[in-house]
């Protein structure tokens, strides 16, 4: 350890750019992995939402409702259908929101979001997507449903949304998984050029430790314990800047997502990430590190 | 070296003399297997250095403490660093390392010195600090090579006296020089070597050597 900790305030520089590169590795980890335990939230909490939902004109009678309800739960491949009134349309769209004066109308000229611009609705959980089709037909065909301004039905089907969704996290997580690919064979690539360096500076104190019969494991140690120091303190700063990162972005993302992801985000899963990042940051640098001490080791047979 | 034969015994002090180019490091590096016979074989403590395996040479080397012509000290270890990185190779107790090196530089004549980086110490101090560090792990054998080249006449004979004292305590001394004026001072055995080949071999002493081979046994 102190032969580790000498080699590193001989070299201040080496010591830095390999602790930087490290650190810019796991803080896009880190990143990625909270963007993409996100995502995988936020798809499924749209799975687990009706599929269908079918938007009411204002008027509509109790008797209109329950028989649309009742035609729905009739149909083959139907889970149920419930039936939302204006004030809980309210009550969902101040949840999703949270206390944001913005959305809430608080403080802009719109007015303030009432019951009564809302629409009451009709949700729809299916079983078998198949059904999607005869429920569509249904809803187009009921009179209670309302009509867009182009003249169709007002019917969303979140499935389409969860596919694009699905899409988007997809291609998120794939341009994720190639920057980390990339980061991390530039990691190692310059620990080890960091390390062989070290390692071929001192070539002559190493020849002189063979001479005395040291193992390769004894002359080699040092580099490593140097290599996973700087992989320990990446780990640190990259989760450290990550933590920064995601406390920045709290009061932005909070009310965008506040109904699906609580925030702040637990520091149980902070916690977590470190862990993650600490032992991904020790693999880094082990490795690097060997494949710097398999070199010196194959030249200096 | 060409067509030489000769052993060795435990406990035997021999001084290998020749002019440069003799032949005399060559022999040392043989001996520690840092360099490898093209013919014939090298024997050390019964084993053959040729059919040795590759993770085996550093327990040779451990065997065979190795005094450099040019020192090999590292220069920006303090003397009890560079000794403690022998008895560390050695898999000496690591609490017990601070009480050895004091012991060693005392044996030496280098008593306090252990604080001291080498361009602190005159050249006799760092050949006595070389001295220590070979034969800090006990090794039943110490080849010097040239331990006197850069030393003047009275420091070359109190190094040749400390490479007698260490022999008496037992331990197999093979010194290598060029300075032919210390077989004066009564080695145990001369062998002359002259472009790769030995020329004389004085006669050793073998009971003598038994008896300080017992000496290092006990």
């Amino acid at each position: 350890m102190n032969t580790a900790l000498k080699n590193i305030r001989r070299s201040p520089f080496q010591a830095l750019s390999a602790v930087f590169i490290i650190s810019l590795t796991l803080f896009v980890v880190g990143i990625f992995t909270l963007v993409t335990l996100a995502s995988h939230t936020i798809l499924l909490n749209f799975e687990t939402k009706p599929q269908i939902i079918a938007y009411l004109k204002d008027g509509h009678t109790t008797d209109q409702v329950a028989k649309l309800i009742s035609t729905m739960t009739a149909t083959k491949g139907v889970k149920n259908a419930v039936y939302v009134s204006k004030q809980e349309a309210l009550e969902i769209y101040k949840k999703s929101v949270g206390n944001d004066p913005v959305l809430l109308g608080t403080v802009t000229d719109w007015g303030i979001v009432t019951a009564d611009i809302l629409p009451a609705s009709i949700e729809i959980t299916a079983s078998d997507p198949s059904a999607f089709g005869t429920i569509a037909s249904i809803l187009e065909k009921s009179d209670i449903v309302s009509i867009t301004p182009q003249g169709k039905k007002e019917i969303d089907f979140p499935q389409d949304v969860i596919s694009e969704l699905t899409k988007w996290t997809n291609a998120i997580r794939g341009a994720g998984l190639v920057l980390i690919i990339a980061l991390t064979v530039v990691c190692i690539l310059t620990i080890m050029i960091i390390i062989s360096m070290k390692i071929s500076g001192r070539r002559v104190e190493i020849g002189t430790l063979k001479l005395l019969g040291a193992q390769n494991l004894y002359i080699i140690k040092p580099y490593i314990t140097e290599s996973l120091i700087y992989g320990l303190l990446g780990a640190f700063f990259g989760w450290i800047f990550s933590y920064i990162a995601l406390l920045y972005s709290t009061p932005f993302l909070a009310p965008r997502l506040g109904g699906v992801i609580s925030f702040p985000i637990p520091f149980l899963v902070n916690l977590l990430l470190l862990a993650g990042l600490l032992v991904f940051g020790l693999l880094l640098s082990l490795i690097s590190s060997f494949f710097a001490a398999a070199r010196f080791v194959k030249r200096s047979r | 070296m060409d067509d030489i034969d000769f052993s060795v015994s435990p406990g035997e002090f021999v001084i290998i003399t020749g002019k440069s180019g003799a032949g005399k490091t060559t022999l040392g590096r043989l001996l520690i297997r840092d360099l490898l016979p093209t013919k014939g074989k090298v024997v050390v403590d019964g084993e053959d250095l040729n059919k040795i395996k590759p993770k085996s040479v550093s327990l040779i080397r451990r065997k065979v403490g190795f005094v450099f012509q040019d020192y090999k000290i590292i220069l920006d270890k303090t003397v009890g660093e560079n000794i403690a990185i022998a008895l560390e190779i050695g898999g000496y107790d690591k609490k017990k390392i601070t009480g050895k090196i004091t012991r060693l530089l005392e044996m030496v004549g280098i008593p306090g010195k252990e604080f001291l980086f080498p361009n602190q110490l005159s050249g006799g101090e760092i050949q006595r600090a070389a001295i220590a560090r070979a034969i800090a792990c006990d090794p039943p054998i110490l080849f010097a090579d040239e331990p006197t080249g850069n030393l003047d006449k009275d420091t070359s004979i109190e190094i040749f006296k400390l490479l007698q004292k260490i022999n008496e305590g037992g331990t197999t001394v093979i010194m290598a020089t060029h300075d032919v004026t210390l077989i004066g001072l009564n080695p145990d055995r001369n062998i002359h070597l002259e472009k790769g080949k030995i020329v004389s071999d004085t006669d050793g002493k073998p009971g003598k050597a038994e008896e300080k081979h017992k000496i290092k046994k006990e």
